[in-house]
């Protein structure tokens, strides 16, 4: 890749010299080396190694179809997507600027490279040239902005508000409410994004970000043409990516016929990918496998790998993520609004112990701070500890002595959470707090998600710990789902955002995890593997960790 | 027997009004709610007022429930919610897969059960009627979600011989029917056995019988002449109740095993509170409910001419 050869960030010496020390490990090395523009390729050859050979899988063959069993949800709108299944329908079709791959290092796709300032705030993207959109037209800077414009616009509704928060700022609009309080509006800053020329772009952003690549990597950031502007993607799927869409219908089918057209990316394999609705019934997808009506699906529960595992020619992938549920309190609905008691319900639970029975042990220990160990900047604070006398106490601090009845929404499906909830339930009994837990249908509860005083909700991997702490912690973001806000919390976030050196963001991160963890507004007791299962007859796919397919270089035996 | 039909009709159609009345109060009574479901919980108020100004819901009760009737009646059921299309376009198709189980399901069922409730019922206590009797109890108590579980276990996990999801995604195919319809006749064929040989035990102890048998007729004319034509009135009306059985008890069968219809729309529908779709399958499926009650009154009535006088 040529743009490697252009300057190089000078955070990348520092980073070699850290990780000659040994103070950060290789695969921290590729991802922050990543993060600052160097191609995953040029970092592993920086380091004298490269990743596991994903192509040592025998000569790939052209043709044949990929039967995908997953949810196919309506697609009408990339911007707005809220689910990593519309996400994966829409992915072979209209493409990211940025991928993030098996390793978890963000990859550049429609991006070629990208540069960015010492101070982390002015970022050089240089767009793939030669991209042609299925309609003829040529992929260039206009389709970027033209997608950032809709994104950042408040009436698009698009969660990329918050991901993309440093572009943003907020403004009254002139207008009162009821209470003659100004209305607040939040928008692209004036200048945030400038066209250099065709097929370059620059972000000039409000404060240091070091996620940006990683933002646009995220499943509501896939690049449509410039000409979209709502309406029903689905109806007219214009796209840059190496399949079209062929049939779609929500609840059964999606079909993805390769195009007949050279892809940017070289070969791709497959001529076919056709996802399948299998419904919300776990046996009804297993039947789907032992039949070998299906190659793959989206996600296989950790009930199911068993099962999985006893089939014939199915293979159980597995990815360790920054994945989890957030048992999340809302800060502005009593009794939550009160810290002692939010810091009881921490106390009761022994973590190590919910990982095991919910789980069977497949993760890693969570503690209440979301920050997963993958995230290169984690960093290791002393474990909470079950402490009853303790969250007794804090309990009658709160003005509960005798306890109190607290009720908490979960979805029924996948279980894990139910399950997790239940655990949670039993540690809380000991100290008094009868916890029921009200369990409902997904739709149901991702209606009520952001607006429940107590809810459980799981939060999908990001490549970096920043990111997710960006989006559903800082102050008054559209995924705030605590209503958390705490200024001090928000300026070292800030602050961890701002640096590039992978040891000077962690000793940040632990202020910031120590933050989060002390103010209690969520219980997030474990991490979570996650597993996709395969017919040995599909070759190079892997289990990613936002459960997205990358199926360009897909092939069937 | 005009004035008859003529009253059920009007008492089928009163019923559906009512429904209709009750479903409307209980969805749509309250037009901000409406305008939550479909624009989602986080719309601005200004959204939501400008979308019940366009759709007509700032009306009066009256006349909103009035083109909300008329809506259902010429077919115009809204926009679903979940699969942003017009419920018609998903409704008619589901419809029409449910109805080519059903179909698939009586063809079989219907001779199967019919036969075996025979030649149990004519023989009341033989041990050809305790055979079929205790078979019919059992496949009867065994829930469609144990049944479909197990004949999956054998064909497709032991045997490999029939596929296991439904779907059709590829177009139709047969095969993929095997299974859903032998788990539905396997709920129901010993129900309808059950009735069948009840009804045939009943008329065979009847005097008219027992003089034909006395008079020295063989006893398969006895059966075929005199016997079958009386007791099948009864499995008649059971059968037609079968009817609007399938198209609500298919939910579970049509769960399992990825089937897309009627069942499993309803499901969906509900799951998601995707309210017009509800709306519109509520009414086809107590359409279906009273048509099937209505034609088994009237078939029953001309079957059995002592009910007429009633």
């Amino acid at each position: 890749m040529t743009h490697d050869e252009k300057k190089t960030h000078p955070q990348i010496p520092e980073l070699v010299n850290q990780l000659k020390k040994g103070e950060i490990d290789r695969r921290q090395f590729v991802q922050s080396a990543a993060v600052l523009g160097v191609s995953a390729a040029s970092a592993y050859a920086m380091v004298g190694a490269m990743p596991r050979d994903a192509f040592a899988q025998g000569t790939p063959k052209f043709g044949g179809n990929l039967r995908v069993s997953m949810n196919v949800k309506e697609v009408s709108d990339p911007a707005i997507f809220d689910w990593g299944e519309k996400g994966n329908v829409a992915r072979h079709v209209i493409e990211p600027l940025v991928q993030i791959d098996k390793n978890n290092v963000a990859q550049p796709h429609l991006a070629e490279s990208w540069d960015v300032s010492d101070d982390l705030k002015t970022w050089t993207f240089n767009l793939r040239k030669g991209v042609k959109w299925s309609n003829g037209d040529e992929f260039g800077s206009d389709d970027v902005i033209a997608n950032f414009e809709r994104w950042l616009d408040p009436a698009t509704g698009s969660s990329n508000q918050g991901r993309f928060s440093s572009m943003t700022e907020t403004m009254e609009t002139g207008e009162k409410d009821e209470n003659g309080k100004p209305k607040m509006t939040t928008k692209m800053a004036s200048g945030a994004l400038e066209r250099v020329d065709a097929h370059t772009v620059r972000f000039h952003l409000n404060r240091p970000d070091l996620s940006l690549p990683e933002s646009m990597a995220d499943y509501p950031a896939l690049i449509a043409h410039r000409d979209f502007n709502g309406g029903d993607w689905s109806k007219n799927p214009v796209g840059t990516g190496a399949f079209e869409l062929d049939r779609f219908g929500v609840g059964e089918v999606a079909v993805l016929k390769k195009r007949n057209a050279p892809h940017w990316n070289g070969d791709v394999y497959l001529d076919q990918i056709t996802y399948v609705d299998n419904g919300d019934d776990p046996a009804a997808e297993i039947a789907a496998f032992a039949s070998g009506q299906v190659d793959t699906n989206y996600q296989t529960s950790v009930e199911q790998v068993p099962t999985m595992r006893g089939l014939p020619n199915i293979e159980v992938m597995q990815a360790v993520t920054a994945q989890a549920g957030v048992a999340r309190m809302k800060v502005t609905e009593a009794p939550f609004d009160n810290l002692k008691l939010r810091q009881a319900i921490q106390a009761c639970l022994d973590r190590p112990r919910i990982l095991e029975v919910v789980y069977g042990g497949f993760g890693a220990v969570g503690d209440d701070y979301h920050v997963a160990p993958v995230h290169p900047e984690h960093a290791v604070l002393p474990p909470l500890k079950q402490d009853y006398a303790k969250a007794k106490r804090l309990l009658a601090e709160a003005g509960h002595p005798n306890g109190l009845k607290l009720r908490i929404d979960c979805v029924a499906n996948p279980t894990w959470e139910q399950n997790t909830c239940k655990a949670i339930a039993e540690m809380v009994k000991p100290a008094g707090i009868d916890l029921e837990i009200n369990i409902m249908p997904g739709g149901t509860y991702w209606d009520r998600w952001l607006s429940t005083p107590f809810g459980f909700t799981s939060w999908t991997h990001r490549a970096l710990g920043v990111q997710v702490l960006n989006l559903a912690y800082r102050s008054g973001v559209a995924w705030n789902e605590t209503s958390y806000n705490n200024p001090e919390f928000d300026k070292l976030l800030d602050e961890a955002g701002g640096l590039a050196d992978v040891n000077e963001r962690r000793k940040v991160m632990a202020k910031v995890q120590k933050v989060l963890q002390d103010d209690a507004v969520i219980a997030q007791t474990f991490w979570r593997s996650v597993f996709v299962a395969r017919n040995t007859r599909v070759k190079n796919i892997y289990a990613q960790v936002a459960f997205e397919h990358h199926y360009n270089k897909a092939w069937l035996a | 027997m005009l004035l008859f039909i003529t009253k059920r009709f009007g008492l089928m159609l009163l019923t559906m009004l009512i429904v209709s009345l009750l479903l409307f109060v209980l969805l749509e009574l309250q037009p901000g709610s409406v305008a939550t479901k479909v624009l989602g919980l986080y719309s601005s108020e200004e959204h939501r007022t400008l979308w019940l100004e366009a759709n007509g819901y700032l009306d009066p009760l009256w006349t909103r429930y009035l083109s909300w009737l008329g809506g259902m009646l010429t077919g115009d059921f809204g926009e679903s919610i979940r699969f942003k299309t017009p419920v018609a376009d998903v409704l008619w198709p589901r419809l029409w897969n449910t109805a080519i189980l059903a179909f698939w399901t009586f063809a079989i069922l219907v001779p199967l059960s019919l036969t075996l409730g025979v030649l149990a019922g004519m023989r009341e206590g033989s041990a050809l009627d305790r055979a079929i009797s205790i078979t019919s109890i059992i496949t009867t108590s065994v829930p469609e979600f144990a049944s479909a579980v197990f004949l999956s276990a054998i064909f497709v996990f032991s045997l490999g011989l029939l596929p296991g999801t439904s779907g059709m995604t590829d177009g139709f195919d047969p095969l993929q029917l095997f299974l859903p319809v032998m788990v539905l006749i396997l709920y129901d064929v010993g129900y309808v056995t059950r009735m069948t040989r009840a009804s045939m035990a009943e008329v065979m102890t009847t005097p008219y019988i027992r003089t034909a048998v006395l008079k020295g007729l063989p006893f398969k004319r006895v059966v075929f002449r005199h016997a079958l034509r009386n007791a099948l009135i009864a499995p008649f009306t059971v059968i037609m109740l079968q009817v609007n059985w399938l198209l609500s008890g298919v939910i579970v069968v049509e769960f399992f095993f990825a089937y897309k219809g009627f069942g499993s729309l309803l499901l969906e529908a509900s799951l998601n509170q995707d309210i017009f779709l509800i709306e519109a399958c509520t009414m086809v499926a107590v359409f279906v409910a009273v048509t099937t009650q209505t034609l088994a009154d009237i078939g029953y009535t001309y079957l059995n001419p002592r009910i007429r006088l009633a």
